[in-house]
């Protein structure tokens, strides 16, 4: 899965390139060639005009939109201060304890929060 | 015996912890915020007295000044008695139960009782809050079920919100009470 360029990545790219030049040239065609030409020319079923000028808008105010929401979207997510998933998680509710073995470097765990909280805030010695 | 010291809230206001011990097994913990400022009181009421006058210059209309007199009055009184937490106090009592109390500015108390067989521990956590990471202290109640399990977490302080040097001083307070109940006979 490495980024090197390879034969079949530069054909897609090269596809994609011609095709947004295309879709690019057919959108100033249909914003600005007159409707008059486009029925002469037999192009009688394309969209409205307006729709040239309403999506791009719709496009931008949606991006601006969509930073706000993802902001609402990570605060209500977030869990209140009276929630018991700031102190552990069904993870570590099913964990096991594992015996000490001596000489043993200990088997990774989920340390309570009234232990550590022992170990910062009262020093024994 | 009482004790009196001076720290500041999360967002810098001072504020003062008080110490009392009733007894060998009771001590209670009272942390008192700032009192409504004047200078805050007399910028929030020119806000809003300008404000009015301002829609009274457009709009002709002087029911106006009389409902921007009317909001500040019933805005204030709804302030001080709903949302001005003026003291929170914690008061601990080995084997018998936990009493946090809040005082509003208008003289009422709420208080919450928590029976000694419920409490698991009190910790300072830390939590994510307004895109702030705060410490604050909370009660752990007991699971019945799981006794290693924590069913609820109460947290305390919320108004004030103490930094962590007053919460340590809180929580060996409340440590040396509960660790009594540890080596205390087992009675019940």
């Amino acid at each position: 899965n490495s980024p090197a360029p390879l034969p079949e990545r530069a054909i897609y790219g090269f596809a994609l390139f011609l095709g947004s030049w295309f879709g690019f040239i057919l959108y100033l065609i249909w914003a600005y060639i007159p409707e008059t030409w486009l029925f002469s020319l037999g192009l009688t079923y394309w969209p409205q005009k307006y729709w040239a000028v309403a999506l791009p808008v719709y496009l931008l105010v949606a991006v601006g939109i969509g930073y706000i929401l993802l902001f609402g979207i990570n605060m209500m997510s977030t869990a209140p201060l009276n929630s018991t998933h700031t102190i552990t998680d069904s993870y570590a509710k099913k964990q096991q304890q594992k015996k000490f073995q001596e000489e043993a470097i200990p088997a990774l765990r989920d340390i309570p929060i009234s232990e550590v909280n022992r170990m910062f805030f009262l020093p024994e010695k | 015996m009482a004790e009196e010291r001076r720290f500041r809230s999360a967002s810098g206001a001072p504020i003062a912890l008080r110490r009392r011990q009733h007894s060998a097994c009771c001590r209670e913990l009272a942390v008192r915020g700032p009192r409504l400022q004047l200078r805050s009181l007399s910028a929030a009421t020119s806000a809003v007295w300008l404000a009015a006058y301002g829609l009274f210059a457009l709009s002709e209309n002087s029911m106006v000044l009389s409902a921007a007199i009317f909001i500040t009055l019933i805005g204030l009184i709804i302030y001080l008695h709903f949302v001005k937490i003026d003291q929170e106090s914690l008061l601990v009592i080995g084997s018998l139960g936990i009493q946090v109390t809040s005082s509003y500015a208008s003289g009422k108390e709420s208080t919450t009782f928590i029976e000694m067989g419920q409490v698991k521990d009190v910790v300072i956590n830390e939590a994510i809050h307004m895109q702030k990471v705060i410490y604050y202290l909370c009660i752990l109640l007991q699971d019945p079920e799981d006794p290693q399990g924590v069913s609820e977490v109460v947290p305390l302080f919320q108004s004030s919100k103490p930094r962590l040097d007053c919460l340590i001083e809180v929580y060996k307070s409340c440590q040396e009470i509960l660790e009594q109940r540890k080596t205390a006979p087992q009675s019940s």
